[in-house]
């Protein structure tokens, strides 16, 4: 239990071994020794809901809201922070959306079929792959082990949501010899406009996405191995109800080759270095929109070259990593307006003016066995932000005289405490870090918020985001079941964020005004959650979570999109190869707000949902059919965190079918 | 393994190459304007004893203002000569043969550095079928004069970044507002160069024609074009852009402020001319609403740009 626990390494492509390997093999056997693996979800699946998006399955984590801008692609809010302050990577690579307007997350270029685990670590100590605020997201991509007792593997699911007329297929395949490894995905998902509460049509919100990975992993000798990792993905047609505009294509093409050496009865087990490139298209288009009285072309394109390279190191009751991370990326977007006059010529500007972030970063984690019941993790991270912008002189246009580019130093420390007395287990941490403004806080160029319905600016030579952090969190553990209760504090100098300008006047036509980012002194933020499972019967278990977060600036104002007080509530049934689930969730009145904003008054809402799934063999393969609902009492609502107010699904009949080949 | 590699191929080959085209920016403002850096000659006059050249930029005069320059050379040895006075008066005679002149700077000073004689030409129409402009030309030295005239051609001026506004003032007086610079404008804080102009009226009889004292023109000294910049186009809700600067004269006579243009596209230079004392000579504030729909009110002084 101790050690299952202990987050400390993540070595991903072992790791998750969901089809439970028999580990026969030399690299397993060092891997048994090294690994210590964090008590995750194996599969990419909720309790309520087998065949989940990526999106669905992240929601099910107490760290994680979403900011909503309709069916697809939500951008993931770790600790009540938005996604500039997280890092979010696949399998550690850096990937950044080609959207000034958020619609392409990086969670959005991957599905539930191709990976395997989605590792969440909270506050500085997600510092290792970059400079974070908030933590950091790691999407792990599936990777079977060698030599694997079955050869072939392979899966296959579909299901059709009713609501919103979602068909999706999912399948993937896996092949393990001795020397060789395949591992292959494909997907596709294509919804129409799903309705709310009170029946009416979201217009846009529709989507079709199609992904597909490749993973070809080689065993180069008995310790060593190389392996190249491809995925790409296409949405196309997805609507954005809560935007002005749509998607008429996105494109990611992912790749990566990682080659890993083990070393046997040393204190470094294994070293794993990663090549990286990834390239991202982003086409937004507003000809569905007619009723918008400017038409405009913005396209996105963001392009990344990396390279992680990690060792570990282990020994009786100390182990570390290190880990050397550097990337490129290249973000640009452009914003061509049309006259009503189409015969006049068109009005052009970048909204992304050509913007380099270079980023190199050295960090170690360690954790050491202080006693048999208490363990103390430490950790840091030196790492160097470079920005160029090409086009500077868009930038200076608000401030002029901003450097070309910028050279940062990123600092992050973090350490913790945990101690297992008895049934308990307590840890208390802190961290320090610093970030960067992101492309968009940095060099945003008249970037429309249909939130607050500014045109945002951003700031060459805005200060680097300082946080300070603690955090403490008790459990403790029954036969019966678990109850943790945990809580986090931020105190961040230097909170990037917009502030309305008294110079320049809007370009979008919807726009009342300008904003530039600006440091407000400092802000804080507090999360607490709380957590509970038992099994009140040995085939009935209840689970529940409570969270609540408040967050103010340096003037004691609210911050925008902190979730009000949540809550979650499950009964899970087992009677043979039948499971039934029922769970309420919901938010309780969003008192907090912030009109600053662009926020308003939020009512509180319930939802429940039930589902039933019922296993069987169809000649030996395992097969799981699923039926379910979710809005059951067809409510119409919309969350804190739903852009422009937008409303939620309304009753959606779900049904899906799973068959293990 | 075929199955993948031809995969790993095929995701190569589709998601290398953009669906859409990354505009080439630098590209597209250079084939919206016109950019001239060569003064190239536009004529030469022979005087009997000298020869007179003509540069311009382009080699072509144009609508707008116009920096001239003039090679003075004896016509038999070719020597380059420095120390004559040169004048220089454009005369343009329209249809119904009246005759009138434009801003222009009629005693050419010598420039040392470069060895030329310099001036301007603020031509105030075109050579068309009805009006053509005739240059005449006075070269002084040692105390004789040779007086030449040539006809010279005006063109239209393509660049819509050297546009030009005539008007009368409050005061009676004609004025004369030409964009010098930039030639090529970026969406970026751009240095605003213009220079300003006033007919003085004539206070004594013609004489025999040409008689320069019945076209002088004269550099506006020390006022002030206050600068509002905004785009006309309905779409644009009559959008301005930050950090502007007024315009004021500097020591080369021009006047100089700074524009911001926060994208390409049609810009209109809206103006409030005052003189040293603050009083408005023409010119009215216009609205800073944003009015999405709703063309952009001009002032009554404005010069307008696209790029
Ligand atoms: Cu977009």
């Amino acid at each position: 239990m101790r050690l299952v626990t202990l987050i400390i390494f993540v070595l991903g492509t072992w790791a998750h071994a969901q089809d439970k390997p028999v580990k026969s093999d030399s690299l397993d056997v060092v891997l048994d020794e090294v690994l210590i693996v964090a008590a995750k979800k194996a599969k990419i699946e909720t309790d309520m809901k087998m065949a989940v998006s990526v999106d669905e399955f992240l929601a099910s984590s107490e760290s994680i809201s979403f900011i909503k801008r309709g069916a697809y692609a939500w951008e993931p809010l770790l600790n009540n922070m938005s996604s500039e302050r997280s890092i979010i990577t696949i399998d550690g690579m850096h990937i950044f959306g080609a959207c000034t307007d958020k619609m392409d997350p990086v969670t959005a270029y991957v599905e539930s079929n191709n990976l395997s685990e989605i590792d969440i670590k909270s506050g500085q100590e997600g510092g290792l792959q970059g400079a974070t605020v908030a933590g950091s997201i790691d999407l792990k991509r599936k990777s079977s082990a060698f030599g694997r007792a079955n050869i072939w593997d392979a899966a296959y699911q579909t299901g059709f949501e009713f609501n919103n007329k979602q068909f999706f297929n999912l399948a993937n395949a896996s092949y393990s010899s001795d020397k060789l490894v395949v591992d292959a995905s494909m997907s596709h998902r294509k919804a129409d406009d799903y309705f709310d509460g009170n029946n009416d049509e979201v217009d846009h919100s529709q989507f079709t996405k199609f992904n597909t990975s490749l993973g070809v992993a080689y065993k180069t000798s008995d310790l060593s191995s190389l392996r190249v990792d491809a995925i790409f993905d296409k949405a196309q047609d997805v609507g954005y109800p809560a935007l002005p505009m749509d998607l008429s294509l996105s494109r990611a093409l992912i790749t990566s080759a990682t080659y890993k050496q083990f070393f046997e009865n040393k204190l470094l087990k294994v070293w794993d270095s990663k090549v990286y490139y990834n390239a991202i298209e982003h086409y937004m288009d507003d000809t569905t929109r007619p009723e918008n009285l400017v038409h405009m072309d913005m396209p996105g394109w963001s392009t990344t070259y990396g390279l992680v390279s990690k060792a570990n190191l282990k020994s009786a009751n100390y182990s570390a990593e290190i880990q050397l991370n550097a990337y490129d990326n290249l973000s640009i977007a452009e914003m061509r307006m049309y006259p009503q006059d189409r015969s006049e010529q068109t009005m052009f500007a970048y909204s992304w003016p050509w913007v380099t972030t270079r980023y190199a970063g050295l960090s170690m984690s360690n954790a050491l066995d202080v006693s048999s019941s208490s363990v103390l993790n430490f950790g840091g991270t030196m790492g160097v932000n470079y920005n160029y912008s090409k086009y500077i002189e868009f930038n200076r246009i608000f401030h002029p005289g901003a450097s070309q580019e910028k050279t940062r130093f990123l600092p992050s420390l973090y350490a913790s405490y945990q101690w297992y007395p008895g049934k308990f287990d307590v840890s208390v941490g802190t961290g320090y870090g610093h970030r960067a403004p992101s492309v968009s806080e940095g060099y945003g160029y008249y970037i429309y918020n249909s939130f607050d319905r500014y045109d945002y600016i951003g700031d060459p030579d805005l200060e680097n985001e300082i946080s300070y952090e603690v955090n403490a969190s008790v459990g403790f553990t029954h036969n019966k079941g678990h109850v943790k209760a945990k809580v986090n504090y931020f105190y961040i100098q230097n909170y990037i964020i917009g502030r309305i300008l008294s110079a320049g006047s809007p370009m979008n036509y919807q726009s009342v005004g300008v904003k530039g980012y600006t440091s407000l002194d400092y802000a804080t933020l507090f999360n607490f959650s709380l957590q509970a499972d038992y099994h009140l019967l040995h085939n009935l278990h209840w689970n529940g979570t409570l969270t609540y977060a408040r967050g103010l600036d340096d003037n004691q104002n609210n911050l925008p999109f902190i979730r009000p007080l949540s809550y979650q509530t499950a009964l899970h049934y087992r009677f043979g190869d039948f499971r039934f689930q029922a769970e309420l969730n919901g938010d309780a009145m969003q008192v907090n707000y912030s009109p600053e904003y662009g926020e308003d008054e939020t009512p509180s809402y319930t939802n429940l949902n039930v589902s039933a799934d019922y296993s069987f063999y169809i000649s030996n393969y395992k097969t799981v059919v699923q039926i379910g609902a979710e809005n059951v009492f067809n409510t119409y609502y919309s969350t804190y965190a739903d852009w422009g107010n937008i409303p939620r699904m309304g009753r959606n009949f779900f049904t899906s079918l799973k068959i293990n080949l | 393994m075929k199955y993948s590699n031809y995969l790993l191929l095929a995701i190569s080959v589709v998601a290398v190459s953009c669906t859409v085209e990354k505009t080439d920016y630098e590209a597209e403002i250079a084939t919206d304007t016109t950019e001239y850096f060569d003064f190239e000659e536009v004529s030469t006059i022979n005087t009997g004893d000298y020869n007179l050249t003509i540069e311009a930029l382009n080699g072509t005069l144009y609508k707008g203002y116009n920096e001239i320059h003039v090679t003075l050379e004896h016509a038999q040895s070719q020597e380059e000569l420095s120390n004559a006075a040169v004048t220089f008066l454009p005369i343009l005679t329209d249809a119904n043969g009246k005759q009138s002149s434009c801003p222009h700077d009629y005693q050419l000073t010598y420039d040392t550095a470069n060895g030329y004689y310099v001036g301007y030409a603020v031509f105030t129409d075109i050579t068309s079928s009805t009006a053509g402009w005739e240059l005449f030309m006075e070269v002084t030295l040692s105390g004789e004069i040779q007086a030449v005239s040539q006809t010279i051609t005006v063109e239209e001026q393509v660049n819509k970044n050297l546009n030009m506004t005539a008007f009368t003032g409050n005061d009676n007086v004609q004025y004369f507002i030409a964009l010098v610079a930039p030639q090529r404008p970026d969406v970026a804080e751009n240095h605003l160069v213009a220079g300003v102009y006033k007919y003085i009226e004539p206070t004594q009889v013609a004489g025999d024609f040409p008689d320069p004292s019945q076209f002088i023109y004269a550099v506006v000294n020390d006022h002030t074009l206050l600068l509002d910049p905004r785009m006309p186009e309905p779409s644009m809700g009559n959008h301005s852009s930050p950090n502007n600067e007024d315009l004021t004269q500097q020591n080369d006579g021009l006047y100089h402020g700074v524009v911001n243009y926060t994208m390409t596209g049609n810009w209109t230079l809206n103006f409030i001319f005052q003189d040293a004392q603050g009083n408005t000579i023409k010119g009215t504030e216009v609205p800073t609403d944003f009015t999405p729909g709703i063309e952009g009110v001009k002032s009554e002084l404005y010069i307008d740009i696209l790029f």
